[in-house]
């Protein structure tokens, strides 16, 4: 290596400061999350009172438990359609195929607020579908098919599909193909986006606000309205989980690739 | 017995004909639910907005008559519309620019002095923008607030003799702005610096380049890809962001994104709201359209 001089001296010190910037929060939410100070804003000692309160609050679990469900429904059916979405733009030739493949970066480049919005003004006005579970599902799955689409179709163009060609040869029907090699082939993008796509389910706050109805407080939504009551130690506990989370997530989806590679 | 025939018929036909279909079309099980997905639940609920949108509305905003008017794309060029307005495109170029600035060096940091360390600094940029906004936001506002660590680190060090109001002004929301998207500019650039050719840099060193000219002729354009992506990922959700201004900026600092939700959950008047939503979808996929034109056609593709 050659050596250090100024200018990368300067860099350096500059990418670290920026670092400590982009984490101080974070790092802030988590260690306050221990503090006994119920206004979470002195440090007052060492506790850990926050995060039992937090399971034994019914209000919280209600709030988990509607954001699980939310999330793995998402997960489910967006990691379907995506999958499928991806092997038909990739396996076949047929009209439209561009325009279907820009269509799939609609709803991510769109902003949160027109898609919660127009869902919003599309359930309420047009489609008469109360407010509830189905509406936030169909607006995170369809912010999530693309997720599963983009990361399927990465997959898809580094695999050896003469496996697949080789079953069918073989006479195997197009059912037992895809049940013995194309997914099994497909497996790490399939994980792999359903470890993306489940952390921002979960997370998800802006969408949901919009086409969330009475009875459907979701976790972020439950924090939200806690904001309004300065309730801090606890928001800062549920917020280490939910920093904590994607973590494991990464660290997860991490630990799939490198199997992948091997 | 006639209509058990039928009923029987029936299905054997459509079945035939679906079978027939198929054959010719051996896509549609594919993309066909994707397809009819997207028309259902993005392409018509846009359709709608954009529909309420050219409705006149009553006196007080709630009631809307099915007669066409172009009276609220008019009116949001003027008055605080216009302002607000204006101010979101301002700082959606702003957090753009701020981020290219800081990004830039980061991205370039981490790919040449990262060591054996790139991939963990990449994750630390990465994770944030995988942690729930509300939260890291509400962290931010924590830290600032008045009664903040900042404030109360200041005061009792004596620098300041009442705290000081960081948040609520138009500081604090582009600081937010770049803050979220900051991650959004690194790792683009950071693809593009790791896939440079390491042979051209020492091309240049051996022509003589001193290294700014060697960065300004060779390193910045061939990176010029990773810019445009960053840029495209920054620049549109600066643009439609709602809850960064909502907690930093409160009602003084508001941007297009809140207008939208003010309009739309609070004043009831769902055409104005819709206006501001379909400018904002306008100036969205006009930047993709530039964005396929200028980048070619896989440009899009290369960002995810």
């Amino acid at each position: 290596m050659k050596m250090w001089n100024v200018t990368d001296k300067i860099l350096v010190a500059l990418t670290a400061l920026i670092y400590i910037i982009l984490w101080a929060p974070t790092m802030f939410l988590v260690l306050f999350s221990f503090n006994k100070d119920e206004l979470g804003i002195r440090w007052e000692g060492f506790s850990l009172e926050w995060y039992p309160e937090i399971f034994n609050n019914v209000a919280v679990r209600d709030a988990v438990e509607r954001s699980l469900i939310i999330a793995i429904i998402t997960v489910v059916v967006a990691t379907i359609v995506g999958t499928l979405t991806a092997y038909g733009l990739y396996k076949y030739k047929f009209r439209g195929r561009r325009t279907l493949r820009t269509s799939v970066l609609l709803p991510i480049t769109m902003p949160y607020v027109v898609i919660g919005g127009s869902l919003l003004i599309f359930f309420t006005r047009v489609a008469h579908i109360p407010l509830g579970y189905l509406t936030i599902l169909i607006a995170h799955i369809s912010f999530s098919i693309p997720l599963a689409v983009f990361v399927v179709l990465g997959r898809m163009a580094r695999i050896d599909w003469t496996l697949e060609e080789a079953s069918t040869d073989l006479g195997a029907d197009k059912l037992t193909t895809w049940r013995k090699i194309t997914i099994p082939l497909l497996l790490p993008a399939i994980i792999a986006s359903a470890v993306l796509i489940f952390p921002w389910s979960f997370n998800d706050f802006v969408i949901t606000f919009f086409v969330a109805g009475v009875g459907t407080t979701t976790l972020p939504l439950y924090v939200f309205s806690l904001l309004r009551f300065g309730e801090t130690a606890v928001i800062n506990a549920i917020g280490t989980i939910f920093i904590a989370l994607p973590v494991i997530g990464i660290l997860l989806m991490n630990f799939f690739q490198k199997r992948e590679v091997v | 017995m006639l209509a058990s025939k039928v009923v029987g018929k029936v299905p054997r036909n459509l079945r035939e004909k679906i079978r027939k279909f198929l054959a010719k079309q051996p896509h549609l099980p594919y993309v066909g639910p994707f397809s009819l997905w997207i028309v259902l639940f993005v392409i018509a609920p846009l359709g709608v907005i954009l529909y309420f949108s050219f409705l006149t509305t009553g006196a007080y905003g709630g009631e809307i008559f099915p007669i066409f008017t172009l009276e609220h794309y008019l009116r949001l060029w003027r008055g605080a519309y216009g302002i607000i307005l204006l101010r979101t495109l301002l700082f959606a170029f702003g957090t753009n620019i701020v981020c290219l600035l800081i990004g830039y060096p980061m991205a370039y940091c981490i790919a040449r002095r990262g060591g054996r360390w790139k991939a963990t600094l990449l994750f630390l940029v990465i994770i944030p923008s995988w942690t729930s906004w509300l939260i890291r936001l509400y962290a931010l506002r924590t830290i600032a607030g008045f009664a903040g660590i900042i404030n109360s680190t200041l005061l009792s060090l004596g620098l300041i003799s009442s705290p000081l109001g960081i948040l609520f002004n138009p500081y604090a929301v582009m600081f937010g702005l770049v803050y979220a998207f900051l991650p959004f500019m690194v790792l683009p650039i950071y693809a593009s610096l790791v896939g440079l050719d390491p042979s051209l840099l020492e091309a240049s060193v051996d022509l003589g380049a001193t290294p700014f000219r060697r960065f300004l002729t060779v390193t910045l354009p061939l990176t010029k890809g990773g810019i445009f992506a960053g840029t495209i990922l920054v620049f549109i959700p600066a643009l439609g962001s709602w809850l960064v201004p909502l907690l930093l900026g409160g009602a003084k600092v508001m941007m297009a994104g809140n207008l939208v939700h003010l309009q739309y959950m609070t004043v009831g008047n769902i055409p104005m709201g819709s206006s501001i939503a379909v400018v904002l979808v306008a100036v969205v996929l006009l930047i993709m359209y530039l964005s396929i034109k200028l980048g070619g056609e896989d440009a899009l593709e290369r960002i995810l």
